[in-house]
């Protein structure tokens, strides 16, 4: 328990490091929480100068000036009210999209292996809903908290000003309002913790049922779903039950509590007017005292409860910005302008576990500048691992990846990436525009360029031709395009990037012919004057490559030309065989 | 508003507890408003006392007047404690029937929200984002709920505290009751307004949150791109962008929001003003005493925290019924396969005979067609099989026999009545089907092995698991059976998980058994064991297999080979090896494959 208590102190320092910035801010808004503090008491005391010093002498005149007074502070106390309201959302919202952003490069910078892991359906939430659960304490919490803090400090001021034994008579409640909140707090806290188990209960039934529904309507059991459904349901409401006594308890009890002040100030207050020395006027002010002065405190303890929820929103964000796995990069010089395209593997071994489940075992090759190499190999044989390695997309175990000589871990990773063009397999394309896909939102990249390059490899006429030409939109992963006018849109990003080297997976499956057409054009182009690393599929592209290497069960078994290793009766015969053979038969038909 | 109509009848079907609900909070408004009554007697009898008291200066009286008026003052304070007490019990009991009852409610409409959600097909899921429904069956229901709960219940309050108070005010003076209540209309106005704001501005808020987390869905979902281009940077300001839009649109809603509560209080306060300022005339003139000026002065603080909630209770109300739509959406949904008038009662049982007559199927008006014209015809008890690449529409085909689809044009036959006459429940409940997804529920390995057949006894999961070639692996768990699937049990290897999936469906007995590519992740020595055990319920039970694996289907009685949806080949493995065609090319390159495999 206490060790719980110690953590939530650290990770509440921490919600609050993030007003630091605008500590001047929050400062100031101290200052104006302060100042509606001190104005909301001041009006019981005027209403009692009104009384004692006009109504009850019967003498009206210049009664003026405190009514106008009294207006003045319900302007300045409703006027204060609206600033600080909007104000401290403002310093919240700031720091919330603070929070937000930096929870999102943080993600966005895990390597690929980080994605692998993680359902980027938890990703998601930290970015957007566990945020907002911090959003009340970062906004309204804090400063409130104090402005309550202060008007309680205010009320008593102004209690003891005006009468010190009603104000101690006044604060007689305090002890029993603490007790009371206090064993609120313990008895609601195990309750909600109940709940919020429920609630997870809950989300996960509906996720994992709302996933697999087909499951469910095929093997005919939404009876015995819905059952297993409202069970949970069940325990979900009775948490909840509980939580509503404790609040049915409290609340009465904190007005019961409030209003008995009231007739203990009548009581003690009216004995103190016989005894002589109270007004009237002084009588009343306490009655509105011994109200106000509840209405922070039911305030505090709201908050606690706010609190509570944020606290496990901030403890899963934390979790995730506390665990960087993201790639180390050098700090050291800028490289030169251009890559000359000097590739070489010396010994790579690689496992995307942690555990020495070899994907590559002791890859070596060197591809000199211009070439164009296929690599070849029968599923699971780690050819897309290689070219994901040479992205560095995942750091190697042993071995080196050099580029031009150097270490590709002594590039800077953004630099790298930019000087190698990659066309996946399958396009992946975002909703927006044939042109947003195409420049990626690069803002040096104008739609001339992206016409040119389309132009250069006639692929012009299939965009021109869809609603809307550059700006169709291609819906959530491009689904309104086929498959090979998506990986044309690839191949054009590939030629307005211009990079130094192209990296390229081929698609496996057939496309029409006209397309088909557009694509070996495009090839064609793509690959001149450029060194490129090619997963081929086509039967073209391994007849025209400068080296074939041929990949099988993570090991580089074979190496050479089309025509060298056709003639070796060899694991590349098979393939050629098994691969591309009907493609010759295709071709010929 | 209008979708909140739609939630009407639960008062009804609740009126057990909305009834005393309502009646405890009348009777605790009743006790509340009652204080300052009492205040105002011993503020009113104070000066009096004090007056008396002092005559009596100096003389033995006085010390029994001191006696007497103590008593009677701590009467006064007794009774403003009673009366609190009151109330404070009414407003326990009206928390425990009110609020217990938006429990209640709040548990019956996801009830049926979900056994809603469990009627829709396919179609719906496609176009539905799992987040969403999760969304609508959780924070919106909650939304509702709250409506129905607290804003019912400060609604009341409200309401009554005010006519009391307003009562009240008029029976002690009408001149300084009128005074008073001048500012309210702006209230009234401010109210109207401002929740216009609220709606549109909680409406723009909440349509930005859904775009700010598309953009992070998309962003991960294309992460290695992003990567691959380097365009990290580029894609992260956008992000900002968003987020940058969200906090403005925050602080819209946020504007409106702080403006609600001091409006309320300034408007209170001037109507507090205006007691003492006109009030402290009329004790003057002698029509009211100073003790009024102290009720009202708590009639008006009384008033000032339900008209401080009015706004919340607009709030609240409006997000409810933004919510409400949400959830209406979803129960308007009909679904699109279910049984209806042309269900044929009748048919109680079936054999298993499959046929397909010319038929085509498009998954939207304008799409490309999915399957075209395809036919075929199969008795009960024999083996069908189609192969064909990724994309040629194998599953299409075979998600008709179940209806997880209808066809477009022509007609699905079992047992010769087209399927969309048979019972959809007796349907399901004959047919064995093994997705091409491993999908598993978070439940024991046994569990989800019965979760095939109801009632199922460990013997029948034993032999199901027997068929699936799982047995071994099970008996090798330390939990044997009861291994906990999923995210916190043991991690099941993809072969494992999708034998469980076999033996989910074969512990079915059913009359049709349909395997989706549903032995991918199984090497084939494996593959053969289950094959064999197939074979044994050969002639009782229909099967039809999809499969990339020529070793899979060789013994089938009738081959199908699917080509952009159309049938393009079909026959026995023999007839087709025969001739040049997709078939024996695929069989060529397997046997090619299993010799690369032995290097």
């Amino acid at each position: 328990m206490a060790d719980k208590r110690g953590l939530d102190g650290r990770i509440l320092r921490r919600i609050v490091g993030y007003l630091m910035p605008y500590k001047h801010w929050v400062l100031l808004a101290f200052v104006l929480v302060m100042v509606a503090a001190f104005v909301g008491p001041v009006r019981p005391k005027l209403v009692q100068l009104a009384i004692d010093d006009y109504i009850v002498p019967n003498d009206l005149t210049g009664i003026h000036v405190i009514i106008l007074l009294l207006l003045g502070a319900a302007v300045v106390e409703a006027v204060l009210g609206f600033i600080n309201a909007y104000f401290t959302q403002w310093i919240g919202q700031s720091a919330i999209y603070d929070v937000r952003v930096r929870v999102y490069r943080h993600i966005q910078r895990q390597p690929l292996g980080f994605f692998d892991r993680t359902p980027i359906g938890r990703l998601i939430t930290r970015t957007t809903s566990d945020v907002e659960s911090l959003s009340d304490v970062l906004s309204a919490g804090v400063v409130l908290i104090m402005g309550d803090l202060f008007r309680l400090v205010f009320i008593t001021a102004f209690m003891f000003s005006l009468d010190w034994v009603l104000a101690i008579v006044t604060l007689c409640a305090m002890p029993f309002m603490l007790w009371v909140t206090n064993w609120f707090k313990r008895s609601v806290r195990a309750e909600y913790r109940q709940v919020r188990k429920q609630v997870a209960r809950l989300n996960a039934f509906l996720q994992e049922h709302i996933t697999g529904m087909k499951i469910v309507q095929l093997f005919g059991r939404e009876k015995e779903e819905i059952k297993a459904f409202v069970k949970i349901n069940d325990h979900h409401r009775s948490a909840h039950l509980k939580t509503v006594f404790y609040h049915s308890l409290f609340w009465p009890a904190v007005d019961i509590l409030a209003t008995s002040t009231i007739g203990l100030v009548l009581w003690v207050g009216g004995i103190r007017a016989l005894a002589g020395g109270l007004t009237v006027g002084v009588l009343i002010a306490f009655v509105q005292y011994a109200r106000q002065f509840f209405q922070p405190i039911r305030n505090l303890s709201n908050q606690f409860n706010t609190l509570q929820s944020a606290m496990a929103g901030a403890e899963r964000i934390f979790d995730v910005l506390d665990r960087d796995y993201s790639l180390r990069e050098p700090s050291g010089p800028i490289p030169a302008d251009v890559i000359e395209g000097h590739i070489e593997f010396r010994g790579v071994w690689f496992s995307y576990s942690e555990e020495p489940d070899w994907v590559l075992r002791d890859v070596s090759f060197t591809i000199t500048p211009g070439q164009t190499v296929a690599i070849v190999g029968a599923t699971g044989s780690g050819k897309t691992t290689i070219i994901s390695l040479l992205l560095r997309f995942y750091d190697i175990q042993k071995g080196q990846i050099l580029l031009d000589g150097r270490d590709i871990c002594t590039y800077r990773l953004g630099y790298l990436r930019w000087r190698i063009g990659l066309v996946l397999q399958d396009a992946f394309l975002f909703s927006g525009s044939v042109e947003r896909n195409i420049s990626l939102g690069h803002p040096d990249v104008t739609l001339d360029q992206v016409r040119r390059a389309a132009e250069s490899i006639g692929a012009n006429e299939f965009i021109e031709r869809l609603p809307g030409g550059y700006q169709h939109d291609v819906h959530e992963r491009g689904k309104s395009l086929s498959h090979g006018q998506r990986q044309l849109l690839s191949f054009i990003r590939v030629l307005v990037y211009d990079p130094d080297l192209l990296v390229l997976d081929e698609a496996t499956s057939s496309v029409d012919t006209e397309t088909e057409h557009t694509i070996q054009r495009a090839l064609g182009k793509l690959l001149k004057n450029r060194t490129s690393l090619i997963i081929a599929h086509r039967l073209s592209t391994i007849r025209h490559a400068d080296m074939i290497l041929v990949l099988h069960k993570g090991k580089l078994r074979q190496r050479g030309t089309h025509d060298e290793l056709i003639a070796q009766d060899g694991l590349y015969h098979t393939l050629y065989a098994l691969q591309y053979k009907h493609q010759e038969v295709a071709a010929a038909a | 508003m209008r979708p909140l109509a739609r939630t009407l009848h639960y008062f009804v079907d609740y009126q057990r507890l909305f009834v005393p609900g309502l009646l405890y909070t009348v009777i605790g408004a009743g006790f509340t408003i009652a204080v300052p009554v009492v205040v105002r007697q011993a503020v009113d009898s104070i000066p009096r006392f004090v007056t008396l008291f002092r005559q009596f200066e100096g003389s033995e009286v006085q010390g029994q007047l001191f006696a007497d008026f103590f008593w009677v003052l701590l009467l006064f304070g007794l009774v403003v404690a009673g009366l609190s007490i009151l109330s404070g019990y009414c407003t326990f009991l009206m928390r425990q029937t009110v609020v217990v009852a938006s429990r209640h409610i709040e548990f019956d409409l996801r009830n049926r929200l979900f056994s809603h959600l469990q009627t829709l097909s396919r179609d719906f899921y496609l176009k539905s984002a799992t987040g969403d429904l999760i969304t609508r069956c959780t924070s919106d229901i909650e939304q509702v709920r709250r409506y129905i709960g607290p804003a019912v219940m400060y609604i009341t309050r409200t309401v009554v505290i005010i006519v009391v108070a307003i009562v009240a005010m008029f029976l002690i003076s009408p001149t300084l009751a009128l005074y008073a209540l001048l500012p309210m209309p702006f209230l009234t106005v401010a109210v109207f307004y401002v929740s216009k704001y609220i709606h549109i501005r909680s409406e723009q808020l909440q349509r930005q949150y859904s775009k700010l987390t598309s953009r992070v869905h998309e962003a991960l979902t294309g992460i290695r791109v992003l990567k691959a281009y380097t365009r990290e940077e580029g894609e992260a300001k956008a992000f900002e962008k968003e987020s940058a839009l969200y906090k403005e649109r925050m602080l819209g809603f946020a504007i409106v929001d702080a403006a609600f509560r001091p409006l309320f209080v300034l408007v209170v306060a001037v109507s507090e003003i205006l007691v003492v300022w006109i009030g402290g005339g009329l004790v003057a003139e002698g029509a009211i005493t100073i003790g009024n000026i102290a009720e009202y002065i708590i009639y008006v603080a009384l008033m000032t925290w339900p008209a401080a909630t009015v706004g919340m209770v607009v709030t609240m109300v409006q997000r409810a019924s933004a919510s409400m739509e949400r959830i209406t959406e979803v129960l308007d949904q009909e679904p699109a396969v279910c049984d209806g008038a042309q269900t044929n009662t009748g048919i109680r049982a079936i054999r298993g005979a499959v046929s397909f007559e010319d038929v085509s199927f498009r998954y939207e008006g304008d799409d490309a067609w999915a399957l075209r014209h395809v036919s075929f015809d199969i008795p009960a008890g024999s083996t069908l099989a189609i192969v064909g690449r990724t994309g040629s529409g194998k599953t299409t085909l075979i998600e008709h026999v179940v209806r997880l689809l209808d066809p477009t044009q022509g007609t699905v036959r079992v047992d010769g009545h087209d399927v969309r006459t048979l019972p959809l429940g007796m349907l399901r409940e004959a047919v064995g089907f093994v997705p091409q997804d491993v999908f598993l529920f978070s439940d024991t390995v046994g569990g989800n092995i019965a979760f095939g057949r109801t009632g199922a006894a460990q013997p029948d999961i034993e032999t199901a698991a027997y068929e699936a070639e799982l047995l071994d692996n099970v008996q090798d768990f330390p939990a044997g059976f009861d291994t906990q699937v999923g995210e916190r049990g043991v991690a099941l290897s993809g072969g494992q998980k999708q034998r469980t999936t076999i033996a989910r469906s074969l512990i079915r007995e059913s009359q049709i058994l349909i395997l989706d590519d549903a032995l991918s992740s199984v090497d084939s020595k494996t593959e053969h064991r289950i094959l064999g055990h197939l074979r044994r319920r050969f002639g009782r039970q229909t099967l039809v297999i999809v499969s990339h694996r020529i070793s899979t289907v060789q013994d089938a009685d009738l081959i199908l080979v699917l080509e952009q949806g159309r049938v393009t080949q079909r026959g026995t493995h023999e007839s087709l090896t025969a001739v040049d065609g997709l078939y024996s090319r695929l069989y060529r390159r397997q046997q090619l494959e299993a010799e690369l495999e032995a290097l």
